[in-house]
């Protein structure tokens, strides 16, 4: 019997092995569209308990998961306080961490600098929400067109359209970030993506 | 989307480090995540749990071929049944508890029904001692229908209650189900085995634990 079919069924080992395998792209998928480690965990732990309540909806056959799941992470993070409600009882119970070790420790450790990842969260949040989960699911979590409208529940022409859209205005800040590189070049030491409109005119 | 489109967008917005958790917090989440999942059955808990049918209704059911009632439901002094016990067209049980109290008459018609089974309740905050309960329980595989794959213990989506397949049950087997009930005694969540050699009976102990079946890890 396929995973699929297996979890259809309630299958608790087959959750724990989609949990396995989903659990990363998950929680790198709720962190790219939150921004917040700690609601990323959140978003990670109420994706599986809606995977979970929502599995019958599984059909047997078919491919991977992946898109179904990444579907849920996305309607989760988009409607976290929703989803939180449904769940409270469970999250009263959820292991509290320690966001901000981890944050420093996982993510700023590892890229150049926390004003890189800032920049990429400032240009991400002048994309509409829609177009965000576009770009989230088909660049950054590798889904193609078909898949993240499977995800998201819309035509896949609205996917095309919500990227293309993305793009545009994401390569209308890379220009501005580009006429800005004299400037970055003389003023110091971190690489920016985007700079704002205001930084611009100073 | 072809590779060059791809790589042309993320560099758009460079996310190259792929953020992740650190092993032990991971494994802390999937831990809670099983555990609510095997105690809650996956019900939010604020849902009310549906009724069991009642006998009209399963009477209903019957003129209608969907199901074989044939139970014998345990009454409670007031006259509602504390339980019920059908059988489907299909074979399977499908049984629903609305008060559960005592597990002993549940067991007692399942066994009258061919199902050699052992039922426990398990008050919140509880759980079993010993566990497991045997050494030699089923895995997966060998409790599922040869035929379809089918398990011996079947969520269904669209009814009341919870489904087994007494066929899974072979001859010298125990089927041990095991229940967690909550404050008002209704059911939360069911886990259910089948062992081929003795079952130990279930001394309730407090516990912090998830209520329910061995701890997770046993048969590694």
């Amino acid at each position: 019997m396929s995973l699929r079919a297996r979890i259809r069924d309630g299958d608790a080992e087959a959750f724990e092995a989609l949990f396995e395998e989903m659990e990363r792209p998950v929680f790198s998928h709720a962190f790219r569209l939150t921004g917040d480690w700690s609601a990323a965990e959140d978003v990670l732990s109420l994706t599986f308990l809606e995977a979970w309540r929502l599995r019958y909806r599984i059909d047997a056959d078919g491919g991977s998961l992946r898109p179904w799941v990444l579907g849920i992470a996305t309607n989760v993070a988009r409607n976290l306080r929703r989803a939180a409600r449904r769940y409270d009882d469970a999250l009263a119970r959820m292991p509290r961490g320690h966001p901000v070790p981890d944050f420093s420790d996982e993510i700023v450790g590892r890229i150049d600098a926390a004003e890189q990842l800032a920049a990429i969260r400032q240009a991400f949040g002048s994309l509409r929400r829609q177009e965000q989960e576009v770009f989230a699911l088909c660049v950054w979590s590798g889904l193609d067109h078909a898949e993240a409208a499977q995800a998201l529940g819309v035509a896949v022409g609205t996917v095309r359209s919500r990227l293309s859209r993305a793009r545009k205005k994401l390569e209308k800040l890379a220009a501005e970030r580009q006429r800005d590189s004299g400037w970055r070049q003389v003023k110091g030491d971190h690489d920016s993506v985007v700079r704002s409109v205001g930084e611009e005119s100073r | 989307m072809n590779k060059g489109e791809r790589e042309a967008l993320a560099g758009l917005l460079p996310f190259e480090a792929e953020p992740h958790l650190p092993n032990d917090r991971r494994r802390l989440l999937k831990e809670f995540v099983m555990s609510e999942i095997r105690t809650s059955a996956g019900r939010p808990r604020r849902r009310p749990l549906r009724r069991p049918l009642r006998p009209a209704l399963l009477a209903s059911a019957l003129a209608l071929g969907v199901a074989a009632a044939v139970g014998v439901p345990a009454f409670l002094s007031g006259g509602t049944p504390a339980y019920a016990v059908s059988r489907n067209a299909d074979g399977t049980l499908t049984i629903t508890i609305d008060q559960a109290k005592d597990p002993k008459p549940l067991e007692a018609t399942l066994r009258g029904m061919g199902v050699n089974a052992v039922v426990d309740y398990i008050p919140m905050g509880k759980r079993c001692s010993p566990q497991p309960r045997s050494t030699s329980f089923l895995s997966r595989q060998e409790a599922q229908h040869p035929a379809d794959g089918r398990p011996f213990l079947i969520w269904p989506s669209d009814e009341p209650g919870f489904r087994i397949d007494p066929a899974a049950v072979k001859p010298g087997q125990t089927a041990v189900l095991e229940f967690n009930v909550s404050a008002d005694e209704t059911i939360a969540a069911i886990w259910a085995n089948i062992s081929r050699g003795p079952v130990a009976p279930c001394t309730l102990v407090d516990s912090d634990e998830a209520p329910l079946g061995p701890p997770s890890g046993w048969d590694d």
